[in-house]
Parts: C-alpha cells; sequence; structure tokens
C-alpha cells in the first residue's frame, strides 16, 4: 500500500495538488504521479446493520454521503452530488437483485433520492439490473452509478463492481471464459465507457466463500459495516478482494486465497485499461468505524 | 424429472408451474455460477416451488447431469459445507439447505429461514425425490485408486475441468503444471499430514508426459531427486507418472510419505 495510513487531511492534500496540476501550475511529472494512483474511501459503522441483517436507512444514508463528499473534494454532500450528476443527465443506476445479498432497497432509494436532488428530472432516473438493456432510461443514459453487494463467486472468484455490469452486455456467458478474465471489457462497451461516475461497493454483509455455487450460506457472511466508494472500479475491487481474503484466512485459520483466483480485477487494469488494481497505488481513506477493519 | 417431485408434503403444495432449463439457458436461472454445473456436462434443471400459508416457502431444484459420475462430480464440488444426512447420497444438510445425488441427478431442496416444521418438510422431500430416483449409480472408477483410510472422505472432489480445481486447490508458487487435455480428475486431502493428493488423467499420454516434464523442469532443483521439489515452506511436492496418468502429492511433510503414497496410488490406479 502507498499510504495505508491516509488521514482526511493528507487526502485533501493529495486532492489538492490534483487541482493544482490541473491548473497546469505544477510540471507535468507532478501530473503523472497524480494520474498513477487512485483514491478509494472505506466508511465504515458499526451499527448500519441491525441484529437481523437489515441497513439502518439513517445511517447509511450518512455514511453515503460523507463517503461521496470525500471522493469529490467537496465542501458539503449537497455540492459532492452535484458532481455526481448534473440536471441534464439521464441517469440509470446498476443495482443487484440477488435475493440472498442484493444492494440494499435503502442504499438504492438514498441514490435515488440524491440524484433527483441533485436537479435530475425523475423520468431520468432508473434503477435496474437484469432489464437494463431494454430499459428505455438506461438505452438513453448520459450517467451511469453503480452499486452492488462485494460476495464470493463460484466461477469468478468475486462478484463485484466490475462483474456488475455484465448485463450490459447482450450475451452475458461470452464473459465466463477462463474465470471470468476479461469482465474489465465491458467497461469499453460503447453504451457503458466513460459514463459511470460512481461505484460503490457494498461491503455491509460480505460473503467470503461459497460451495454451493448460487446458493447463500449466512456461516460465510459476517457483518462489515461498510461502504467502498470511489471512481476506479478497479480499485473497489481490489480493495474488497483484500478485505475478503483477510476474512478467509481469519476464518480457515490458513493462508487461504480466493479460489478460483479472481484475476479479472488485475487483468482489468493490465489487459483492458479500465482502473487501478496495483494496491502500491491505491490510496485509501479511511472514516468512521476502524476495528476489525482487515486491510 | 417431474415424476420425482411429490404433490404435497404436510401442508406444502406446489405453488407454480415447474420449470425446466437445458443446457445454456440455466444462465436464466442463475449467473455465471451456471458454468459450474456446465463444468460437470449438465444437461437439465427442474425448479419446483412449494408454498404452504406462514410458513418459508421450499425450493427443489433436480439437476440432471447425464451420467451418475457428472452428479457424484457436482456433490463432490460441495462436499463439506454441512453435516451428512441420510438422504440420497452424500446427502448434506446445513443452514436449510439439502444436497445430494443419486443415479444421474444431484438435488437442491432448500428454505430461506429454518424453522422445526419446514426443516422436517424439507428433508421428506428430499427423501421422497431420493426414492423416486431409484437407482444409485456408480461412482467414478478412478475412485477406486484412494486407499480406504488414508484421506479425509469429505475432502474428496472429482472434477473434468481445470477451472474446478482451481476453485479448491492450487499448486505451491513456483510449480507449472499443464492441464490441458485432461479427461478428469480426483483431489483429495490426506490424513497422514493433511497434504494433498492429486491424480489427474489425460486424454492423450502424450500430454500426461508433456506435463510431467513441465512439472519437472520447473520445480525440480536438484537432479538426483527426479520428480519431487521442496517448497519454501519446508514441505515437499512429488510428482509420478503412469501411462495416462499423473499423480502429485503436495506440501507432503517427508519424501518417503509422498513416494509411498504415490506408489500405492499407483498400484490401485483402474
Amino acid at each position: 500500500m502507498k499510504n495505508p495510513g491516509m488521514t482526511r487531511r493528507d487526502f485533501l492534500r493529495t486532492t489538492g495538488v490534483a487541482a493544482i496540476a490541473a491548473s497546469g501550475v505544477v510540471p507535468l511529472l507532478g501530473q503523472e504521479e497524480v494520474r498513477k494512483s487512485t483514491n478509494v474511501v472505506l466508511i465504515r459503522h458499526r451499527s448500519v446493520v441491525s441484529g437481523n441483517g437489515v441497513a439502518d436507512r439513517r445511517i447509511l444514508e450518512g455514511m453515503l454521503d460523507e463517503a461521496v463528499t470525500m471522493v469529490f473534494n467537496a465542501a458539503t454532500p449537497q455540492e459532492a452530488w452535484s458532481r455526481v450528476v448534473v440536471p441534464s443527465d439521464v441517469v440509470g443506476i446498476k443495482t443487484n437483485v440477488w435475493r440472498s445479498l442484493r444492494t440494499p432497497i435503502e442504499l438504492e432509494e438514498t441514490l435515488t433520492n440524491r440524484v433527483i436532488a441533485a436537479g435530475v428530472s425523475p423520468e431520468d432516473v432508473s434503477i435496474d439490473d437484469r432489464g437494463i438493456l431494454s430499459n428505455p432510461v438506461f438505452q438513453r443514459a448520459t450517467a451511469l452509478i453503480n452499486a452492488r453487494p462485494m460476495r464470493a463467486h463460484a466461477w469468478s472468484g468475486v462478484g463485484g463492481c466490475l462483474k456488475n455490469y455484465i448485463m450490459f452486455s447482450p450475451s452475458p456467458p461470452d464473459f465466463h471464459p477462463d474465470s471470468c478474465v476479461d469482465l474489465g471489457a465491458l467497461w469499453n462497451l460503447p453504451n457503458v465507457k466513460g459514463k459511470t461516475r460512481l461505484n460503490i461497493l457494498v461491503m455491509l454483509t460480505p460473503q467470503f466463500h461459497c460451495l454451493a455455487p448460487h446458493h447463500f450460506d449466512k456461516e460465510y457472511a459476517w457483518t462489515y459495516g461498510g461502504l467502498l466508494v470511489g471512481k476506479d472500479p478497479v480499485a473497489l475491487d481490489a480493495v474488497g478482494l483484500k478485505i475478503i481474503e483477510a476474512k478467509r484466512r481469519l476464518y480457515f485459520k490458513e493462508d487461504a486465497p480466493m479460489r478460483p483466483p479472481a484475476k479479472h480485477i488485475a487483468a482489468a487494469e493490465k489487459k483492458h485499461g479500465v482502473g487501478i488494481a496495483d494496491m502500491q497505488k491505491i490510496n485509501i481513506i479511511r472514516l468512521g468505524w476502524k476495528e476489525d477493519s482487515l486491510i | 424429472m417431474r415424476t420425482f417431485l411429490p404433490v404435497s408434503v404436510d401442508g406444502w403444495t406446489i405453488s407454480e408451474p415447474p420449470r425446466l432449463y437445458s443446457g445454456k439457458e440455466i444462465f436464466e436461472y442463475m449467473d455465471g455460477a451456471g458454468e459450474v454445473y456446465l463444468a460437470y456436462r449438465f444437461e437439465r434443471l427442474l425448479v419446483q416451488r412449494y408454498a404452504r400459508p406462514d410458513q418459508e416457502e421450499i425450493l427443489v431444484e433436480i439437476f440432471d447431469m447425464g451420467a451418475s459420475q457428472n452428479a457424484f462430480g457436482t456433490s463432490t464440488y460441495m462436499r463439506g459445507r454441512g453435516p451428512g444426512v441420510r438422504v440420497g447420497r452424500d446427502g448434506e444438510f446445513k443452514n436449510g439447505l439439502l444436497c445430494f445425488w443419486r443415479g444421474r441427478y444431484y438435488v437442491c431442496v432448500k428454505i430461506e429461514r429454518e424453522n422445526p416444521r419446514a426443516t422436517r418438510a424439507l428433508l421428506t422431500i428430499g427423501k421422497m425425490i431420493a426414492k423416486a430416483i431409484g437407482v444409485d449409480g456408480e461412482r467414478p472408477r478412478l475412485l477406486g485408486c484412494l486407499p480406504a483410510g488414508a484421506y479425509q472422505p469429505k475432502t474428496v472432489r472429482y472434477f473434468f475441468r481445470e477451472e474446478i480445481l482451481n476453485t479448491h486447490f492450487s499448486l505451491p508458487e513456483g510449480i507449472l503444471l499443464p492441464l490441458k487435455g485432461i479427461a478428469e480428475g480426483l483431489l483429495v486431502r490426506l490424513k497422514r499430514d493433511r497434504s494433498h493428493l492429486l491424480v489427474l488423467v489425460y486424454s492423450d499420454v502424450a500430454d500426461a508426459e508433456s506435463a510431467y516434464q513441465t512439472f519437472s523442469k520447473t520445480s525440480v532443483q536438484d537432479d538426483s531427486m527426479a520428480g519431487i521439489s521442496r517448497s519454501q515452506n519446508g514441505t515437499w511436492t512429488a510428482c509420478e507418472r503412469i501411462n495416462h496418468c499423473l499423480m502429485l502429492n503436495v506440501d507432503a511433510s517427508t519424501t518417503k510419505g509422498a513416494h509411498d503414497i504415490l506408489a500405492t496410488v499407483g498400484r490401485r490406479l483402474p
């Protein structure tokens, strides 16, 4: 990790440099350095998930606002959301409805409310998963928001931000060969490329292992109480994977790398160029509950 | 497969028409996880739901795997997730999910949240399906190479594809082993030292020999110790080839132990 102990102040300093670099004041080398790293916000709250596994809407809203404010280096959540979308945008919110571990409805509703509050017309916002290709809002979307839970996956190693876009392909099985190694290519599809403004990898109750391919076993999920938020889906998945692997080591009491290996994350950087997977280049900004963060 | 299903059990009745998926239609029912079943030569899936007022829905999935060795292999993919139950063959039940195989079929029966009545009904449905299937089906002959008592039964994994092996196991760093051309494979953990025993059957002797040569070139540090490699953690990995078969003992505690088990397995190969 380049700077695992990064604080809010460190982050603002870094992004301040980015702003100066964008203005052309600093030398070219400075710009290169900024472009070669990426920021991921990890925000956690001890009480965001209740005993029966339901997300606390008020806490979740607060976590999301705080994280997005940090990601966009804004003074207030309102300012941050106004940078995520503008009133003229048509916004598709790609969710995940796998019934055993879906994107929390509370998060979906908060995202919709924030997008509308930023000035987007309600008719120009839609949440969808399996129907996105036939969804009129997604068909004319100018902006995408990506939100799904992190979980172990029998074929791709993990299902995270990258894999969540597989439904943008008219033929998802085309992306299955070699343990889904080319999921990064989804992000270069014409209906996707350059449109994603925000990624949220839900780490409230992630699943770190699976034996039955499409069944959920609560034994292999735990309350982590976190969200990973950022612009780079590859970096979010890379950090999420590290957390999952740390949990596997604790649970199995031996080195237990993800199986099958989630090789699509590194390939998304090296082969498809859609983000940064190298943990040395990922700055993790930690907010909220720190205990047992596993990273 | 519909004939395997009971009409009702303890007040639970069929709540909607059964759904049938063939081949790659499995992706309409589940996402990429369907590849696991396809890797075991899946043919058809029947999904049936049972409902009873104010009770858990019971979900039944019957996978027609085409042959008993495929159904057995599928069951080994998931083996070890829960305690054994006497339903079908190698039945296991945990956290509301019952899995077993019998004949050419692999069966899952599931409830979201357990309660005593729903659990009883679930197990009853499982037993009725197992009985209706009628024939046990044979385990793969390759299992005969495993010496009884030497391995942990719940760690047996039987497979046809590299991706399935990768789900359960990875070779020590630095060791390369081409898996192109494998027809079937077997992975178990030995009781002796918790090392892994891997048996790979290649379609072609040349592929088996090529894999053995690759292992030798990438892993053997000492010419005097052909077919054996020491890992950084001090354990040993031994490899031998007999005709189409490659046998490896990975992370063995001693070289003698590794050679002994491979010799035993080699004598018992079908």
